[in-house]
């Protein structure tokens, strides 16, 4: 089995930021060693959630903005199985908000993937939460004026237990990081990767992304809070992209599983 | 014969308490009891009440009347004081009173048992007493429940309930009470009866946000979690538990959420996905009176068109409405069974009435009872999850084995991948809309209880099967010629029988707990019923058998 093999043709625009993301989450799962037939992709709606049909895996591909909940529900189930989300920054930080304040907060053994394009594409070009201030749009025709989700500096304050940032344009490093996820045991992981979206997004090319992102000095101690969120408060003529913070929190299904299986009457279930 | 016990005073003050010995003192008895709580939105506070009902045959729901009231406030003794029957006793907690019997609990504990805090015991003895019934399986049952607090509380306690019998001896009263000496009973709540059927069946993952009434199944599931293995979270809101639930079902736990009304209209969404992915999700919806937050702690039977409609698009559900404690249980199970066996979401309609119901029962099984998953053990490599089959019921794998599962909330083709081809989508909406033809083939028949040629039959759904019966039993009894039918699944229907049930009496009047009509609107919209008379009640309090007896004489 393979990604990116399946018989569906992508339907995303030419220049879409998710060709090379595919391919490279596709080398990660590879490259971490993934069982495809334990993994299991999780996504709401936008083009980030078409995302798993286009891979050879076990696909949920849920509502719109309810990948976290979702997710969350098969973990605790069955977690043994490795679960993924592939999911954008309208569904997982709009639609979504409220379940990525929570499913951080548990820290569930959950590793979200969020194409952040800083727009929306299914809907054609509305402002997302991490729109910047100023964007015009067909329906902010006076620009965005609320101040941009900044879903790094929260899942800090929340004590995720990994936290990091790419760009589809640095393909190396965008491996290296979803390597990095993929292989996190500790619970919640969060990997924002930017990503152009040359339809609707005008403002945040890849060239302007590529004239910004820096990678995170080696020196960085990941495990200290307070440097993990001056980085996340980086913005602008440079943005960091690698592990922002780490935290050694146990895992939400690691405290609530062995619990329910150490059950004394249960007999008879599949697994 | 039957006799109604109202204790009633402030949220706070000890109504569950004194209701709650005297309730399993009955029980011990051998008593036939059914119990009902009305209670307000507060903690502590405002005017409660608990209704006990004893007699010597089941018993179904509650008298109008109290025979005994045991009013622990002046506001209990001023707005209860006037729905004692005649001839009827009052035992008032205070200083002497014209026309009750007053006894200072608080002081009586005190003076008795060295605390104030043994006043609900006095107020359990005294009852006793005024009956006539033995107290020491009162004493029993404190030494049980008091155990662990150490023998000074368990001795202080017997006596406050020994004192409580004494102090009302030779007292008038005229009052007959039910003959004790049957076998011991067993007693057991509506929303506790959910939930031990669900845990017997299996359910490995329940979560839910809390929401009056619904919540006390999600406690009661929490409470035994760890006997059976149940994986309990709490959702951040009920979107979020719908959608846990369907990511449970998908990686094959059987799973369920609790909720009432309004966060039910948040699960809308989810039922539809669920219908759409074709998973089998259980929802048990615990009914308030509406709009919005209505009120809280009342109850109605509001919501069954909503439940029927929610979600968008069309696709197969059941519908379970139990009327009974022991339907509860009974219910619960076959509609994980029917979601299960049809991969759909399946509701059960209870409500705050029938969720703090006691009632005696049959003990009701503990011991794990799985059902089945209905879960391809070997799918091949090559699976296409919504295959399609003459049933509709498409062979069902989970994630971890050697096929792949590929479920999607799009229009998707048989192997689960989304699509836009329309033909594609008539193949599945046909093949997921076909299942309904097993659903009714499995449907429930409605319940009849009355004379066959009865010339007034009542259509009753969910809980109000208890006073319609005791109505029927009545009317009967004083010659008019009344039977019912119970419906404990409300949908879908087999048209067919369900005409052949009804028949053709005089008169057909559809008994519920809403304004409109919800279920003769049902009724006439399956083809089986045209006209009827409604007999509703929206007061937020439940039916009692002499109301619906009265409004159907007069």
């Amino acid at each position: 089995m393979s990604l990116g093999d399946a018989d569906t043709h992508p339907a995303w625009c030419p220049g879409c930021g998710n060709y090379p993301l595919l391919k490279t989450f596709d080398e990660a799962l590879d490259a971490a060693e993934v069982d495809r037939s334990k993994l299991v992709l999780v996504s709401g709606i936008g083009q980030a959630a078409k995302f798993p049909h286009y891979t050879r895996a076990n696909v949920f591909n849920g509502l719109h903005g309810r990948a976290l909940p979702a997710a969350t529900g098969i973990k605790l189930t069955r977690p043994e199985l490795t679960v993924a989300i592939t999911s954008g920054d309208g569904d997982m930080y709009g639609e979504g908000g409220n379940h990525f304040l929570h499913a951080v907060r548990r820290n569930i053994g959950v590793k979200a993937f969020v194409h952040d394009n800083q727009v929306y594409g299914l809907t054609k070009g509305q402002a997302s939460p991490t729109s910047e201030p100023g964007m015009v749009t067909k329906v902010q025709t006076h620009g965005v004026m609320s101040v941009p989700f900044n879903p790094l500096a929260l899942a800090i304050v929340e004590d995720c237990s990994f936290v990091a940032r790419s760009f589809t344009g640095e393909r190396d490093h965008l491996r290296e990081m979803m390597v990095a996820a993929l292989k996190h045991t500790g619970g919640f992981a969060l990997l924002d990767i930017l990503q152009p979206c040359p339809s609707f997004n005008r403002r945040n090319t890849a060239k302007w992304y590529k004239q910004r992102v820096r990678p995170i000095d080696g020196a960085h101690d990941p495990f200290d809070r307070d440097a993990a969120l001056k980085l996340a408060f980086t913005w602008g003529e440079e943005i960091p992209i690698g592990i922002y913070y780490r935290s050694n929190r146990p895992s939400y299904e690691s405290q609530v599983c062995p619990v329910a299986r150490s059950r004394k009457k249960v007999s008879g279930t599949f697994f | 014969m039957s006799l109604s016990i109202r204790i009633a005073g402030e949220a706070g003050q000890g109504v569950q308490t004194t209701g709650g010995l005297l309730v399993e003192t009955f029980a011990r008895l051998g008593l036939h009891v059914v119990a009902t709580q009305s209670y307000m939105s507060r903690i502590r506070g405002g005017l409660n009440w608990y209704d006990v009902r004893i007699g010597t045959e089941p018993l179904f729901g509650p008298a109008g009347k109290a025979d005994l009231l045991v009013a622990l406030t002046d506001a209990a003794l001023e707005v209860l004081g006037g729905e004692v029957v005649e001839g009827g006793t009052v035992l008032y907690d205070g200083e002497d009173a014209p026309g009750v019997l007053a006894i200072d609990l608080a002081a009586v504990a005190n003076d008795t048992g060295g605390s104030k805090l043994y006043a609900n015991t006095v107020a359990a003895g005294a009852v006793l007493g005024i009956l006539g019934y033995d107290v020491s399986p009162l004493e029993a049952l404190l030494a049980e429940q008091f155990g662990k607090k150490g023998e000074d509380v368990v001795s202080g306690n017997q006596a406050c309930a020994r004192k409580g019998a004494e102090l009302v001896a030779g007292a008038a009263s005229a009052l007959t009470a039910p003959e004790a000496g049957g076998q011991a009973q067993r007693v057991q709540a509506g929303a506790a009866a959910i939930g031990q059927a669900a845990a017997v069946a299996g359910v490995r993952f329940v979560t839910a946000y809390p929401m009056t009434p619904g919540t006390a199944t999600f406690t009661y599931l929490a409470s035994v979690a760890d006997e059976y293995g149940i994986v309990v979270e709490q959702a951040e809101d009920e979107i979020a538990a719908v959608n846990m639930v369907c990511g449970a079902a998908y990686a094959g736990a059987p799973a369920m959420t609790t909720t009432s009304g309004g966060g039910f209209a948040l699960m809308a969404e989810g039922v539809s996905l669920a219908g759409m992915m074709e998973l089998p999700i259980f929802i048990v919806i615990a009914q308030r009176p509406g709009p919005a937050t209505g009120l809280p702690t009342r109850t109605g039977q509001q919501d069954l068109l909503f439940a029927l409609r929610a979600g968008h698009g069309e696709f197969p559900r059941a519908i379970f409405a139990p009327g009974t404690v022991r339907q509860c249980y009974d219910l619960t199970r076959r509609a994980l069974q029917t979601a299960h066996a049809f991969q759909s979401p399946v509701l059960l309609l209870t409500d705050q009435f029938l969720q703090d119901t006691e009632q005696t029962v049959e003990p009701l099984p503990t011991d794990p009872d799985p059902i089945d998953p209905c879960i391809e053990a070997h799918p091949p490599a090559e699976y296409a999850r919504y295959a399609v089959t003459d049933s509709g019921v498409s062979p069902r794998a989970v994630p971890g084995g050697k096929a792949l599962v590929v479920c999607d909330s799009d229009e998707h083709t048989a192997d689960g991948h989304l699509t836009e081809d329309l033909d594609a989508h008539l193949a599945q909406q046909d093949k997921r809309m076909r299942k309904e033809a097993g659903l009714i083939a499995q449907a429930l028949p409605p319940e009849r209880h009355g004379p066959d040629d009865a010339e007034t039959l009542l259509l009753t759904w969910g809980s109000t099967y208890g006073p319609a019966r005791e109505a029927v039993d009545r009317l009967n009894a004083a010659g008019t010629s009344a039977a019912m039918l119970h419906f404990a699944q409300v949908w879908p229907l087999d048209a067919e029988a369900v005409r052949a049930a009804i028949g053709s009496p005089k008169r057909i009047v559809s008994v519920e707990g809403n304004q409109t009509g919800q279920f003769a609107t049902l009724l006439r919209g399956a083809g089986v019923l045209t006209e009827c008379e409604l007999l509703t009640n929206y007061t937020g309090l439940p039916f009692t058998g002499s109301e619906i007896a009265e409004r159907i004489s007069s």
